[in-house]
């Protein structure tokens, strides 16, 4: 039994009453000018310093070589591909409810599209960081652009990381003008009760925005549009992503399911983020009202969702790989849950399958810490899924003669919590300067439910 | 915000540029000079070759030393020479580098309070002669094998001094000829020839690894069992030894018996006890009566006798029975040659006259010690006491190249020439007279062992002076060579004729005291102390490349081990890298363990060569740990014991091995070696072969369910694979591209492959390829272009539970079923690393190679992820800086682009031969190249010749012809639709020697 698709959950929970129009202003914002507390300050402070110690050692790394990495001759992808794809992954959520439920008119996305857009940003920048990071030549990584030149030279199309390229950039492109248009209403309302240096920004950001009826008849052009042209692109990203494996022949690699489950994948490891982050948000300052139960029940739908989507592309890889009769595919998915890396296989197969299956309970879907527990067990299992993919597969290929195994070193575990720390730092900071939830869209919730009564 | 003039705008833009520009520049320019007055018949990028003779070992194989502006890069076989007819083993092909080592003495030596310190020629000079002259007759020297001209001036030197001379070098069988002695009558060593045998047995001689003649007897043997030429698979071998060796790999029939009772069974089959050798050998008198009427039956059968790890107390016996087998066998005059006795140093090495020497620095009658060519401090067995009895020597002179542990406890160093700067001859058998000539310009301070003692005899003056020759060493070669034709011989190589032979027949010898073998100590284990393929006695240690390159059995590097059986292992409860410890009666050490099927339960095999505590590569000093030894040197355990000859006995003692609970990560470059029935290492029986009904291919043999259900069943050819025509399907209309004349291909006998790896040395020196180091070879980050795949049978789908580094060991007692499949880049007509590079970093260029640019490769190593041979290699750091210490950049190949850090490299059919190739064809007006005009480097160097290259269009080139066999040749992974350019000529099993 699955659970019904996402525009019918919407209305299972009755939408919590909103609060009055001043309050909303008062609330949204207050996050912003909240007093900077201790904690907040402790933590960005130790954002910062992972940054700062992943900076460091991607200096030395560039320096010295790639050597300080775990790689050994058959594994020559290690932890920093692994990151990339993992917040790839991170980076759909966001576009997902902005865009697809935006056009099905999912209503319960108000409150969280800004903060899960902000995280589309500031993932995909993650993302990006890390295919500079994983090259070995970075300062020559703009051959990888079919730039016209007096060379001659041309990209090779016909490679996987030459459409990554495409698909990490336009979706970065469109998530970045995406969050930049939803914000341009809000930047106005913060301009409005800004002073000083920060009224000056507001000002420049908002672009003249007087909320006339024409400039909100274009805003809702424009996002209707942006959204139809997002919508293919979370569908597409994580689709090209996964064919960086899926058009190789390394066993365990080379499967047709990939890119819908990837895509599963992405969606689940996403809104598992989304949660991470917005439950300690909501406690810390106060929103309760705003992100409430039926926010979090309806993302643990989806979470349940797409946990069996991802659950069934495990069981057909492993079916597919016995009934293929191809020892080397039946060898390698054996040795990855029995071999060198059982270990990461059973952490991935109950962090991914048997984590969200307490989200069958609506008491599972509505307690904050239950949800938190297993949107981090869930983080965990989709980064263990990615190095178990990689991983596995290049460490048991078909040369049985230059098997090896793969361990991360201190420097690929450096970059990869400072992938987290800078991840983490955009989004503290981006609390206190950006509207972090879409004051102008929870308003017209409100609206919309005093207009009709509160209900449908 | 002030306003800014165009003015002002310009110098700023300027500015910036500038700095742009200067930020682009490194700090250190370097000019290319061309040359102001050009040496003769020298053309800048053209290469010149001199024929010279290596001396890495006694055997003197022909070198030609092919140089670039004055720098020897390459050495490759004398084609003109008859022991090694163009070829060379690992060892000589990596021994290039000696010439450039950062262990090299750049001036002489003087001992102060800080160690050694430079001092002049002429302090050291005359140093040295006064504490001659005051010395009188207890001035002794004491050095190794040596050319023919110099050990005659040392006798010279010797006899003017009243010095007496000491010569021994461990490489050397002085066992052997005084076996011939006994059974011959004349102290010389025999001489085999296989090529017309077609029953071998080898007493543990490894004839294809360290024995007698690896590189001739490789040859003739692959030649005796070429089944091209020989309907019924040729010869066979035999071999007997306790430990599944390289040569025991190759051979048809493998006999694990008990060390020590060849001599036994030699008698046996020459018509002796069987049921006591049987029982002595531990191998069943059946097998023993099968093999000796296969003997009989043999048309051309010959036997060796063993090398140093079998040569026990009594191996002038053990020796004498295999040379009495030959008599038995008619193989004398036939296969085997007793050529003369000679007086080279060679023929004059004795153990028993160093042990002597030890007792006489013992006995403090040595006040000057003079050591050449030596190592004597690391290679004497540590119960010879040589380094307490080397304390009570006055003045210890070493004449070495480079460090060593001697070097270390001399009091001056007079360095010599390296062997590529240096004058000299070599005598390596009768009738075979070659010269040594030198192919640079000494790059040191250093001055030629022969004017080094002439300087001294000439310091000390009078009579000495008197008595030595006028002139430089160089004038005496020549005045030695008057008579022969000094300037053809330098051409040459040398003056070869045929081996005379001094003894035909019979044998004078009586009877034989064989008996079984008797060690000393006690402990459950018999040790045995093996030649290491690679390093030898020790003498290739220094050499990176030698260290680098795993050892073709176990695939370690860098390190030494231990071999016990699997049962062995599981009684001492020990796994792969567990440290045991191993005692003697003599010694003590602890090493890795490796534990493995193909190796007697009685028995603990080390090899020889590690354990050095000075230099570069030999010690660990280039990882930052001088003075730290690598690996253990076997010699610690081995008390100075001789045979009935006075020959070296390294096999004669007991060793207790216990667990000592810790473990190392050995470095071992290949954990698997079962090839689960992958299109990898085939077979095919010779009643496969010889069937001639069926024409279906190797991988039919094993029920066609090879590669599932998904084989490829269309054959393809390689020809037809090259990027125009890929084209020209993809654009019928468009492209009008010219079909090139050329499909580069390849093809490798695996029947021939003995597993040498002198193809991987070959391709190291050829193409710079980096030598890593043992750390990064533990992280399998070499950088090997080709690497020696070894597989045990056909192997099974094998399911591992856990996470363990090494898979299990399937080698079994007796079963010789090893397949070698050396791999490196196949050149794929459909590669699956072209498709993915997104820069075009690797492609498919018109002649079918898959080319790389480095230059435009960034890194992104998914090539390598996609290669299913996984022949690519990355650097991971810069290689090309940090991985050639001292002046070893001056021996680079400057044909071949240096790769930098963070680019893949990989085989590329050694374009630059081809294209050298294509410049010389074009030059001569050819209309195509050649078939045979190019040899790529693994090719040329092949001892068994396995390797065959060239153009796959030209259905008359012998590649082409290889390549087309229907039963043997078959692609590696057929199944993944590669199209390889590389065909495998699958391994012929013969099966055991018919009775």
């Amino acid at each position: 039994m699955t659970p019904p698709p996402a525009m019918s959950v919407a209305d299972t929970m009755r939408p919590p009453p909103e609060p009055p129009d001043s309050k909303i202003n008062e609330d949204l914002l207050s996050v912003m000018y909240h007093r900077l507390s201790p904690g907040y300050l402790l933590l960005l402070g130790a954002t910062i310093l992972s940054v700062v110690a992943a900076g460091g050692t991607w200096v030395y790394q560039v320096y010295i070589g790639l050597g300080i990495g775990g790689y050994t001759h058959p594994v020559f992808w290690g932890a920093y591909l692994i990151t990339f794809v993992f917040w790839v992954g991170i980076a759909h959520a966001g576009t997902l409810i902005s865009a697809i439920l935006y056009l099905f008119r999912a209503k319960w996305r108000n409150a969280i599209n800004r903060g899960a857009e902000a995280m589309t940003v500031f993932a995909v920048l993650t993302a990006a960081q890390f295919l500079g990071i994983h090259v070995g030549r970075m300062w020559k990584s703009y051959f990888i652009l079919p730039y016209p030149n007096q060379r001659g030279l041309w990209t090779n199309f016909k490679s996987p990381l030459e459409w990554d390229t495409f698909a990490i950039s336009t979706y970065a492109t469109i998530a970045i003008v995406f969050f930049f248009i939803g914000l341009i209403p809000d930047f106005a309302i913060a301009r409005d009760r800004a002073k000083g240096i920060r009224k000056l920004a507001y000002t420049a950001l908002s672009l003249g925005w007087q909320g006339t009826s024409l400039q909100w008849k274009s805003h809702t052009r424009s996002v209707l549009h942006l959204s139809g042209l997002a919508t293919p692109l979370v569908l597409s990203v994580h689709s090209v992503i996964s064919w960086d494996f899926a058009m190789s022949l390394v066993p365990g690699w080379h499967a047709t399911i990939f890119a819908p489950y990837f895509v599963a994948g992405a969606i689940f490891s996403g809104f598992a983020m989304v949660l991470t982050f917005f439950i300690p948000l909501r406690r810390i300052y106060g929103l309760e009202e705003y992100i409430t139960e039926y926010h979090f029940d309806n993302i643990a739908r989806f979470i349940l969702l797409t946990g069996w989507i991802v659950t069934y592309g495990y069981a057909s890889e492993y079916f597919v790989a016995w009934y293929s009769a191809v020892e080397p595919e039946q060898t390698s998915f054996w040795l990855r849950a029995f071999g060198p890396y059982w270990l990461s296989t059973w952490v991935m197969l109950s962090c991914n399958c048997i984590a969200p299956q307490i989200f069958w309970f609506r008491w599972a879907r509505t307690t904050p810490w239950i949800l938190f527990t297993v949107a981090t067990l869930v983080n965990i299992g989709m980064w263990f899924e990615r190095y178990v993919i990689i991983i596995t597969g290049l460490s048991r290929e078909y040369e049985p003669a230059v098997w090896g195994v793969y361990t991360p070193t201190w420097a690929e575990l450096t970059l990869f919590a400072g992938s987290f720390g800078f991840f983490a730092m955009l989004f503290l900071l981006s609390i206190k300067v950006l509207p972090i939830i879409a004051i102008t869209e929870v308003k017209e919730l409100a609206i919309h439910d005093k207009a009709h009564g509160g209900a449908h | 915000m002030p306003e800014t003039s165009r003015r002002d705008f310009l110098k700023l833009v300027g500015v910036s540029a500038g700095a742009a520009a200067a930020a682009g520049c490194s700090d250190h320019v370097e000019k290319l000079i061309p040359y102001v007055v050009q040496p003769e018949g020298l053309t800048p990028g053209n290469p010149v070759v001199y024929a010279s003779t290596c001396q890495e070992c006694p055997v003197g194989c022909g070198l030609h030393v092919k140089t670039r502006e004055n720098r020897p890069i390459k050495l490759e076989g004398n084609p003109d020479h008859p022991i090694n007819q163009g070829k060379l083993c690992a060892k000589a092909q990596a021994s290039v580098t000696r010439t450039y080592l950062p262990d090299r003495f750049l001036t002489p030596q003087r001992r102060g309070s800080a160690g050694l310190e430079t001092t002049t020629w002429d302090e050291a000079t005359s140093v040295v002669a006064k504490a001659i002259e005051a010395a009188g007759g207890k001035t002794h020297i004491l050095g190794g094998n040596t050319g023919d001209t110099l050990s005659g001036l040392i006798d010279r030197f010797a006899s003017a001094t009243g010095a007496k001379r000491t010569i021994y070098d461990p490489a050397v069988s002085e066992t052997l000829r005084e076996a011939t002695q006994r059974v011959f009558g004349v102290a010389s060593e025999p001489i085999f020839d296989l090529s017309g045998a077609d029953l071998i047995i080898d007493f543990g001689a490894e004839m294809l690894d360290t024995g007698p003649s690896p590189v001739e007897h490789s040859r003739q043997w692959s030649t005796a069992r070429d089944v091209a030429a020989h309907n019924d698979g040729g010869a066979r071998l035999v071999y007997v030894g306790p430990r599944l060796s390289v040569t025991a790999s190759s051979a048809d029939e493998w006999l694990p018996a008990k060390p020590g009772s060849e001599g036994l069974i030699a008698a046996a089959l020459a018509g002796g006890d069987i049921a006591k050798a049987a029982a002595a050998s531990d191998i069943p008198a059946d097998t023993l009566r099968r093999l000796a009427s296969a003997l009989k039956k043999a048309k051309s059968a010959v036997a060796l006798p063993p090398g140093a790890a079998l040569a026990s107390r009594r191996a002038v016996a053990t020796a004498a029975a295999v040379l009495k087998l030959n008599v038995a066998l008619g193989a004398i005059g036939r296969s085997v040659t007793i050529p003369p006795a000679s007086d080279t140093a060679k023929a004059r090495s004795s153990f028993a006259n160093a042990l002597a020497l030890v007792a006489a620095m013992d006995a403090g009658e040595v006040d000057v010690l003079l050591i050449h060519d030596a190592n004597p401090v690391y290679s004497l067995p540590a119960g010879a006491g040589f380094e307490t009895a080397l304390a009570k020597v006055g003045m210890v002179v070493s004449f070495a190249t480079s460090k060593n542990e001697t070097t270390e406890q001399s009091h001056f160093v007079l360095p010599d020439h390296a062997p590529l700067e240096s004058w000299g001859d070599a005598r390596p058998r009768p009738g075979i007279r070659s010269l040594i000539q030198p192919t640079l310009r000494p790059l040191h301070d250093t001055q030629a062992l022969g004017d080094s003692l002439l300087s001294i005899g000439r310091a000390i003056g009078g009579d000495v002076a008197a008595r030595l020759p006028t002139g430089s060493f160089r004038s005496v070669l020549e005045a030695a060579w008057a008579g022969a034709g000094f300037r053809q011989a330098l051409k040459d190589g040398g003056v070869y004729t045929a081996t005379p032979s001094a003894a035909t027949g019979e044998g004078v010898g009586g009877e034989l005291e064989l008996a079984e073998l008797t060690l000393s100590g006690s402990g459950e284990f018999t040790l045995l102390a093996f030649p290491h393929g690679l390093l030898s006695d020790g003498r290739g240690a220094a050499l990176p490349v030698l260290q680098e390159i795993p050892d073709p059995i176990t695939s370690v590097a860098w390190e030494s081990w231990a071999e016990i059986s699997l049962a062995s292992a599981e009684k001492l409860g020990v796994e792969f890298g567990d440290v045991l410890e191993i005692e003697t009666s003599a010694g003590r050490i602890e090493v890795a363990v490796y534990p493995r099927g193909g190796i007697r339960d009685d028995v603990v095999a080390v090899p020889t060569g590690q354990g050095h505590t000075v230099g570069w590569f030999a010690s660990k000093e280039g990882q930052g740990m001088p003075g730290m030894a690598r690996g253990v040197n076997v010699s610690d355990l081995l008390p100075a014991q001789v045979d009935e000859g006075g020959g070296r006995a390294w096999l004669t003692e007991k060793a207790t091995v216990k667990a000592t609970g810790r473990h190392r990560r050995l470095v071992a470059l290949q954990t698997q070696d079962n090839k689960r029935q992958r299109k990898l290492g085939e077979a095919i029986t010779l009643a496969a072969l010889g069937d001639a009904g069926h024409g279906e291919p190797a991988a039919a043999e094993h029920g066609g369910g090879h590669d599932g259900p998904h084989e490829i069943l269309v054959p393809f050819d390689p020809a037809d694979d090259a990027a125009d025509e890929q084209l020209q399907r993809a654009f019928p209309n468009e492209l009008s591209v010219k079909v090139s004349d050329y499909r580069w291909g390849m093809t490798v006998d695996l029947d021939k492959c003995t597993g040498c790896s002198a193809c991987i040395a070959a391709c190291y020196v050829e193409n710079n390829l980096p030598v890593v180091g043992e750390e990064e070879s533990r992280k399998a980050r070499q950088m090997a272009w080709m690497r020696l795949d070894r597989f045990v049978g056909e192997g099974f789908q094998e399911l591992i539970r856990g996470r363990s580094f090494m898979g299990p060991n399937h080698e079994k007692l007796g079963d010789t079923d090893i397949r070698n499949s050396p791999m490196f880049c196949q050149q794929c007509g459909s590669a699956p690393c072209e498709s993915v590079c997104p820069v075009y970093a690797t492609y498919h260029n018109e002649e079918g190679l898959n080319a790389m640019i480095y230059n435009r490769c960034i890194g992104t190593r998914y090539c390598a992820n996609n290669c299913p041979y996984k022949v690519r290699r990355y650097n991971y750091w810069d290689n090309q800086i940090t991985k050639w210490p001292g002046q070893m950049d001056l021996g680079l190949n400057p044909d071949v682009t240096v790769r930098g850090q963070g680019v893949m490299e990989k085989c590329t059919f050694c374009v630059q031969r081809i294209q050298f190739a294509r410049q010389e064809s074009k030059s001569a007006g050819e209309a195509t190249i050649q078939d045979g005009a190019i040899q790529t480097a693994c090719q040329q160097t092949c001892p068994s010749g396995a390797i065959e290259f060239g153009n796959l269009r030209d259905d008359e080139s012998a590649v082409s012809k290889k390549a087309d066999d229907p039963k043997r040749g078959y692609a590696a992974m057929h199944v993944l639709n590669t199209r390889p350019a590389v065909t495998y000529l699958a391994k012929v099993t013969r099966g055991k020697v018919e009775g």
